[in-house]
Order: C-alpha cells, then sequence, then structure tokens
C-alpha cells in the first residue's frame, strides 16, 4: 500500500537559520512515527510544512499522492492537525467546536451530526457539550483539540506535542487515544521530546535535532545502533572478585568490572542473563542486596547522536 | 460559500457572547451620548444672572441719553435682568469698585456734539473684578451703538469733504444712526451639511465608535493566530482568502448593526432626525466599509492583538476627533482638504445632507470619499510587509 505520507528533502531557512535542512521520512498506513527531538530542533517547522501552513524553501511534501503546499486544498482534506496551542474558540461549546470545523472540512448534514456525537463519546466530553469550552479543564480543552483533529476521519493525523502542560492523567488518556487510533489504520505523525512518549507509541522514530534527522527505524533497531549493550549491576558483599573471574565465562557476558561491594556486567541481553549471573554469584559466596538491570533507551540513543540530552 | 457562512456565524456568536464588543459597540457611545447630551443640554439652559450698569450720562445730551435708553430696553430682553443706576462719573467709578454695579459706561461731555461734528469721543468702559456673561452682553450692545454712532462720525467728514452745508449736517447723521443698516443679515440653517446639537453628537459618537466596532473582527485574525486556531483554520481544506474575507465580513456586519443601533437609539433619545433611511443606510455601509479597511492595514503592521488594540485607539481617535464626533472642526491653510477625506467627516456630512432633506442622490461626495479612503488603505495595505497573518 502506497504510503500516506512522504516527505523528500525539506528544508526551511529563516533568514540565516536553516531550521528544517533535508528532512525525509515516509508513513505508512496504519503507522504510528515519532519526530523525537528537543526544543528548537526543528519539529514543529516540519510539521507546519507537512500540514501546508508553511512553504518549504526546498523538497516536497505529498500526503496520499498529492503535493501538499500552502495554496492546495485537496491535499489538506486527507490531514487532522492538532496543534500544540489549545486551538479552540473559548466562547464556543465543545460540541459548536466540533461542528464548525467539521464544516470547515466539509463534513455536513446527518453526517457531521453524527461525526460529532461520535468524537463527543470519544474524548470523554458528551455530558459537557453544551458548556462553553472555555469552562473545561485543561485536559478537557486538549482532549477537545484532539478530537477537532479527528472529526473528519482523517487518512493522516498530526500531532504536534499534545501533552505538552497536561496533567499526568490526561496525558495518559491522550496517549491511550493515539495508540487506539493506529490500531483503526490511521497514519499518525507524532511530535514529542518526551522518549518514554516516542518508546510507547511510536513504530518508528525519527530523531531530529538542528534541523536535521539523525536517525531513523524503529526502537530496536536506533537502539542498534550504539551498540545495544545492556548493563547488569551486583551490589554485595563477599568474594566479587572471585565472582567476576567466573562470571566473564558466561557466554553473552563481554565484561565485568569490580568494586569494593559491586560488579558491573557488560552484556548482550540483560534479562536472558539475569537469573544465571545471580546464580553464579551467590555460588561464590556471595551475598547479593541489589540487583539493577538497565538497557539503552532512545535518551542514551540521543545522547550517542548528537552529544546532549532531549532536555538540554 | 457555506464554509465562509460557517465561519462569519461562528465568529458572530462569538463576538455576541464575549460582552466586550457589545460594550464598546453600544454601552460605551450610548452612555458617552447621554453624558454629552446632559452637559450640552445644561448649556443650552444656561441662566442669565441679573446685571447693574452704572452709567454717567452728560444732562442735555440726547445721544448720550440714547446711550443709557438702549441699556435700559435690554431690561427683560430675553433672559437679561438689566437695572441702570444713571450717575456721575465719580459715583459710577465708586459702584463698580464697591461691586454694587457690574460694570460703568461713562459718557464723556460733549459726545453728541463730538459725534455730530465727526471728531473723535471715547466712551469709558469700567469692568468690574465680579461681571459676567451679563456684563459682555451689555457692553456689545454698547459696542453696537457706538458704531453706529461713528458710522453718523464719518457721514459727517464726509458731507464736510464734500463741501455739503453745516446745516445739513444734522439731518445726514440722523439718517446714518437710525436709518438702520444698508446691509441685514439673518440667520438661516443650511440646505446641507449642517447637523443640529443633539444628531451632531449621535452621529459622531456613532462614527467613533465604529472604528472600534469594526476592529473585533479583522484583528481577530491576530487573536487567531496567538491562540493557535489560525494553524487549525490554514490545515483545513478552504483557501486563505476566505479565512480573511469572513473576519472582514464579521467587521462589516458588527459596524453596519453596531452604527444602525446606535442611530436609531440615539434618534429616539436625542430627538435626532437623520432624514431618508436609505440614503442613511447608505452612508452607514460605506463608512463601515471605509473603517473596516483601515483594519487591514493595522492587521499588517501589528505584531500582536494587544497593538492592534493600541493601533486601533490611536486611529479611532485621530479619525474620530479630526471628523468632528465630539466637536465641529475647522481649520484653514493649504491641508485643510485632508481633514475632508476623513471618513467620519464624509460620514457626518453625510448625514448632515440627509437630515437637511437630502436624499441618496445627494450623497455623492460623501460617500466618494468613504469609498475612495477605502480603496487607498486596502492598497496600502498590500504594499505594508504583513507579519504572517494576511500572507
Amino acid at each position: 500500500m502506497a504510503d500516506v505520507l512522504v516527505v523528500d528533502s525539506l528544508v526551511r531557512r529563516f533568514g540565516d537559520l536553516t531550521a528544517v535542512d533535508g528532512v525525509s521520512f515516509r508513513i505508512a498506513p496504519g503507522e504510528t512515527y515519532g519526530l523525537l527531538g528537543p526544543n528548537g530542533a526543528g519539529k514543529t517547522t516540519t510539521i507546519s510544512m507537512v500540514a501546508g501552513l508553511m512553504a518549504a524553501d526546498a523538497g516536497t511534501v505529498t500526503v496520499a499522492g498529492e503535493a501538499m503546499t500552502p495554496r492546495t486544498t485537496e491535499p489538506k482534506r486527507h490531514v487532522g492537525l492538532v496543534p500544540q496551542e489549545l486551538a479552540i474558540y473559548p466562547d464556543l461549546s465543545g460540541r459548536e467546536n466540533l461542528a464548525l470545523f467539521g464544516r470547515l472540512q466539509g463534513l455536513r448534514g446527518s453526517e457531521l451530526k453524527v461525526r460529532v456525537e461520535e468524537v463527543l463519546e470519544l474524548i470523554g466530553l458528551a455530558d459537557r457539550a453544551k458548556d462553553r469550552s472555555k469552562e473545561y479543564s485543561g485536559g478537557m480543552k486538549r482532549r477537545l483539540n484532539i478530537g477537532i483533529g479527528l472529526l473528519h476521519q482523517p487518512t493522516l493525523l498530526i500531532l504536534d506535542e499534545p501533552t505538552v502542560g497536561v496533567d499526568p492523567q490526561s496525558r495518559h488518556a491522550i496517549l491511550e487515544s493515539v495508540e487506539a487510533l493506529s490500531g483503526e489504520g490511521m497514519a499518525v505523525l507524532y511530535t514529542t521530546h518526551y522518549m518514554e512518549e516516542a518508546e510507547r507509541l511510536c513504530d518508528r522514530i525519527g530523531i531530529i535535532d538542528s534541523g536535521r534527522l539523525q536517525a531513523e527505524g524503529t526502537r530496536d533497531e536506533l537502539i542498534r545502533l550504539i551498540g545495544g549493550v545492556d548493563t547488569i549491576r551486583l551490589g554485595g558483599t563477599g568474594d566479587l572478585a572471585g565472582a567476576a573471574e567466573e562470571l566473564r565465562l558466561i557466554p553473552g557476558v563481554e565484561r565485568v568490572d569490580t568494586e569494593r561491594r559491586a560488579a558491573t556486567l557488560t552484556v548482550k541481553d540483560a534479562p536472558a542473563l539475569v537469573a544465571q549471573v545471580v546464580g553464579t554469584a551467590t555460588s561464590y559466596g556471595v551475598t547479593l542486596f541489589d540487583v539493577e538491570i538497565s538497557r539503552p533507551d532512545l535518551e542514551s540513543v540521543f545522547l550517542h547522536l548528537t552529544g546532549k540530552g532531549l532536555r538540554d | 460559500m457555506r464554509q465562509l457562512l460557517a465561519l462569519t456565524a461562528a465568529d458572530l456568536l462569538q463576538r455576541v457572547r464575549d460582552k466586550t464588543v457589545v460594550i464598546f459597540a453600544l454601552v460605551v457611545p450610548m452612555a458617552l451620548m447621554t453624558v454629552f447630551n446632559l452637559v450640552f443640554s445644561a448649556t443650552d439652559g444656561l441662566d442669565l444672572a441679573p446685571v447693574t450698569v452704572a452709567i454717567s450720562a452728560p444732562a442735555g445730551d440726547d445721544m448720550a441719553q440714547v446711550l443709557t435708553s438702549v441699556v435700559s430696553d435690554l431690561d427683560g430682553t430675553g433672559e437679561l435682568d438689566v437695572t441702570v443706576h444713571e450717575v456721575d462719573e465719580a459715583a459710577g467709578r465708586k459702584q463698580v469698585e464697591d461691586g454694587d454695579a457690574a460694570i460703568a459706561l461713562l459718557v464723556p461731555t460733549g459726545f453728541g456734539q463730538a459725534a455730530q461734528q465727526g471728531e473723535a469721543v471715547t466712551v469709558e468702559a469700567v469692568r468690574g473684578d465680579e461681571a459676567g456673561i451679563e456684563a459682555d452682553i451689555v457692553l456689545s450692545v454698547v459696542d453696537g451703538v457706538l458704531g453706529q454712532f461713528a458710522s453718523g462720525a464719518v457721514t459727517v467728514r464726509a458731507a464736510l469733504a464734500e463741501g455739503v452745508a453745516p446745516t445739513e449736517l444734522a439731518a445726514l447723521v440722523e439718517q446714518a444712526t437710525s436709518g438702520g443698516p444698508a446691509y441685514d443679515l439673518r440667520q438661516g440653517r443650511a440646505a446641507d451639511e449642517q447637523l443640529d446639537s443633539g444628531a451632531a453628537l449621535v452621529a459622531g459618537q456613532a462614527g467613533l465608535f465604529l472604528l472600534f466596532t469594526v476592529s473585533f473582527g479583522v484583528t481577530g485574525l491576530l487573536v487567531d493566530r496567538e491562540s493557535g486556531t489560525l494553524s487549525r483554520l490554514r490545515s483545513m481544506p478552504i483557501p486563505a482568502w476566505l479565512i480573511i474575507a469572513s473576519k472582514a465580513l464579521v467587521s462589516f456586519v458588527l459596524g453596519v448593526v453596531a452604527t444602525g443601533v446606535l442611530l436609531t437609539l440615539g434618534s429616539y433619545l436625542f430627538d435626532a432626525d437623520f432624514g431618508s433611511l436609505p440614503a442613511v443606510a447608505v452612508l452607514v455601509v460605506c463608512a463601515t466599509a471605509a473603517g473596516t479597511s483601515v483594519m487591514f492595514l493595522i492587521v499588517r503592521v501589528a505584531r500582536s492583538s494587544e497593538q492592534a488594540g493600541i493601533a486601533t485607539s490611536i486611529v479611532a481617535l485621530v479619525l474620530g476627533i479630526g471628523g468632528g464626533a465630539f466637536f465641529p472642526v475647522s481649520s484653514t491653510g493649504p491641508f485643510t482638504w485632508v481633514l475632508d477625506l476623513n471618513p467620519v467627516a464624509a460620514l457626518l456630512r453625510g448625514l448632515g445632507t440627509t437630515s437637511g432633506g437630502g436624499g441618496i442622490a445627494d450623497i455623492g461626495v460623501p460617500v466618494a470619499i468613504m469609498l475612495g479612503f477605502g480603496a487607498v488603505m486596502l492598497a496600502v495595505s498590500r504594499l505594508v510587509p504583513d507579519h504572517g497573518v494576511l500572507s
């Protein structure tokens, strides 16, 4: 099946600053693609060009086979945008907001009414549908913001940092909604600077920094970029040095570093080896009081690729 | 078209729910009209205080007696209550110093004879510290009478220069001073371009606040940009011009409705008559179009909704005051015509024409000014660098 979104060599400059520098990626139907990067990395600028809000200085965006530019309207029918800001009208009710944007998307009549009610149910605002949205809590506004993007059942849903400034409960609800959407076959482009969100939601992740896509792939593919090694740290008393000699002989253990009351093992697959490691150590009379497994994450990948943390 | 109407209707619904527009477009101007009406009504009903005038007139001088009689006859004229004390010069000065008289008129000996022979003569008016507008009225009347006497003196000098016999001079002076003016100035009312005070008050405030009212539409683009809704609108399958057109339509509808309501309410409450309804409607539509066009310039220049609000206030006050929203503005000089190109001035001028009985055919000039102003504003706004709202 053809890709829903094809971004090819996208460039955008603001004066001397190149905010987006040759970014390319694709999203297949039903796939959730994450753009992971710190603030100022170029995520929102990229999304603005993908959604047709901003013209590119170079490169192309193709949505459902149609070229997207600020002046085109047809490709925009396939896109649902959820901006980072709460892009809702505070003096309109939840239902009125949905109905307005539904009309602008071309829905009308009974189709519009049905979709509005469905989305109100989906985002949990059916019982507050008549209230003006300025009376909603922050989480409810966020949900309405997302609901508007979903209303016309877009082929491509773009979510620009939808959980920024959201309480943990609402954040959890938003993440669950996004997971459900990808299950329904909708392609999702999700930007975030939260590593855990990208890991949880995204089938593939593009790591972006300084306007450039540094790497992309599945979580495991990205982690393999940095060697893909885990660590097992044993804390205890007894003959740790003697145990270390034996631990080095276990297949999959690449390195053992010992301290006075601890040993750190560099291994290929920590979960698979931890039981054998603990057994070997205790058989040498080591009394363990702490076992800690560390696996590399996207933060480690980002650090490896850019030399800085995601929240720097 | 459906999308344009949907967007416009939603925006109008929000403006109605957000009381700000109602306050700015209707409540504040109505309150100002009421306040100004009370102030100006008080001025119209000015109460004049009784005034005492001390006159020192030489005995046997007929012309001096004429002067005294004229001042005495002011008593009971209109609202004036005039008491004349006939005294000698010293007593006249003392009465003014003591506050017993507001003014003393000291007519010198030989006044009448000097006047008849065309010689220079001075009547001294001593004005007391407490003298008010009533004393000024008396002085104005006396000044007028002396002016007539002066015309007699001129006649005498002219007659002597031409060799008229001295025996005929008295008759000539009599004719010059009592024959009445050769030219008569009668107070009238212009057939157009003139509003009475009540109508001018209503029209002025309506014109001024029209500029505030229309700002709620177009400059809403800046609010939408700040809230993120503009991005969302631009991500919709609608052309960009439709978003701008909807905001202009909101401005236009708000402006027409608010100005129509203000003129209607003002007519009832302040007894203003603006004449032909179709002609007034044309003027309101054109003024709203002109006002809306200014907002396109402001939305180009301003970087935020706050800046737009400040710019709107400045433009509205400049155009409002320059257009005569608070008081009639008259000016002289080479740039007088600039004031005439103000849409508020044009609206007032047009309403003056309609209130004087003019119809649509008579308001061509103000209509042309307002539409021309709008066209120029739109053209200029296209030349000003955009900060991203209209592009």
